[in-house]
């Protein structure tokens, strides 16, 4: 089940990034990897599949951790009303785990089950905190997120390939990334689905990691 | 399955989804803890897992991991804690309902942070909510209990 096939292989003629649909049901960590030959992508499509990983890492199942400095997770998205930041006045410190003040884990459990109802903390297998600092999607534009992405001073120190890593092993350890795609409580998950996301950044990696302009 | 409580170590048949809460109140008749919201949004439900603070309505017995204290093993027969000695002194509780969470939260803050400002044990005691409305004493008597535990220290 949590078995992750990692898989490389060069562009196949005909192959193209509507190929690349894919759809997730339920909170299944099995991630197939293909990766692609840099340059193998063009521009054309590899900034389609950005502006696809723009629109998940900018929903709020996944930017109302990766906040600024202020270190105030969000609470925004359809269930939530207005945007606000999360009640219960919560500040995670420059820890981002909220060591300073109240840890995460008070509430939010470490647990594989995601099944929480609505309105209780939401939890996934890995401890909860916030992104680090530098990984900053609230509010961002897709110019500015694919900046961060794309530097390696500021995205953990990845290349394309080690995002690409990242997203399936948090996924296999029903992290964030796997929660975001499959959340509780009724909230709206991010979209597209796990595997289209993770095609999605092979796309753009192996088009050279295009950004857009404006 | 096994769970250590205030020192003592039980051994319950439930199943694994009930929460930590329902365990200690229901199974083990530990009821210092309280049941208020079971979302994780009042605090009342306030525990130790390990020393730190953890609400025990959203903790799922099969993801325990750690020594469960309640406000029951929070001190010793012959003393109490310093968060403990300060609510009396500044008479914190009205109904008392929330006042087991409050003092379970406050003393794992403490452990955190000795000398907290005034800001942050707001910023802390937010989580739990006290619909008699003690704040100003609660405030007052985290700030008395970490001063106590400084002069121990």
């Amino acid at each position: 089940m949590k078995k992750t096939l990692i898989t490389a292989a060069a562009l196949s003629a005909g192959f193209t990034l509507a190929a690349l649909a894919a759809n997730t049901e339920g909170p299944d960590p099995h991630v197939d990897v293909t990766l692609l030959e840099e340059g193998s992508v063009t521009q054309a499509d590899g900034l389609a599949a950005w502006e696809r990983i723009y629109e998940v890492v900018s929903h709020p199942r996944c930017a109302n951790c990766h906040v600024d400095e202020t270190n105030i997770p969000m609470w925004s998205g359809p269930t939530y009303g207005e945007a606000r930041p999360h009640g219960m006045n919560i500040n995670a410190g420059d820890s981002r785990i909220g060591a300073e003040t109240l840890m995460c884990s008070t509430c939010h459990i470490t647990s594989a089950d995601f099944d929480t109802p609505p309105n209780a903390a939401p939890r996934y297998g890995i401890d909860w905190s916030l992104a680090p600092v530098e990984f900053l999607w609230y509010g961002q534009t897709s110019v500015q997120i694919c900046a961060q992405m794309k530097n390696p001073d500021t995205n953990g120190d990845r290349d394309w390939k080690g995002l690409v890593d990242h997203l399936v092993h948090d996924a296999e350890a029903f992290g964030p990334v796997l929660w975001g795609f499959n959340p509780s409580g009724g909230r709206e998950p991010a979209p597209y689905g796990l595997q289209a996301h993770v095609n999605d950044m092979i796309a753009w990696g192996a088009a050279g990691q295009p950004c857009p302009t404006e | 399955m096994k769970l250590t409580v205030n020192g003592t170590e039980h051994e319950v048949d439930v199943d694994p989804d009930m929460p930590l809460l329902w365990v200690l109140r229901d199974t083990l008749g530990i009821t210092g803890v309280k049941y208020g919201c079971g979302i994780a949004q009042c605090g009342a439900c306030t525990v130790h897992v390990d020393g730190a603070a953890v609400r025990s309505c959203q903790l799922p017995i099969s993801a325990l991991e750690g020594e469960v204290t309640t406000v029951e093993g929070l001190s010793n027969a012959e003393t109490l804690h310093a968060v403990q000695e300060a609510w009396l002194d500044h008479q914190v509780a009205q109904c008392g309902y929330c006042q087991s969470g409050q003092i379970m939260a406050a003393a794992s803050f403490l452990d955190l942070n000795s000398d907290p400002t005034d800001a942050q044990i707001d910023q802390v005691m937010s989580a739990n909510l006290c619909r008699c409305g003690t704040y100003p004493r609660i405030r007052a008597a985290v700030k008395a209990a970490a001063a106590k535990l400084n002069e121990g220290a």
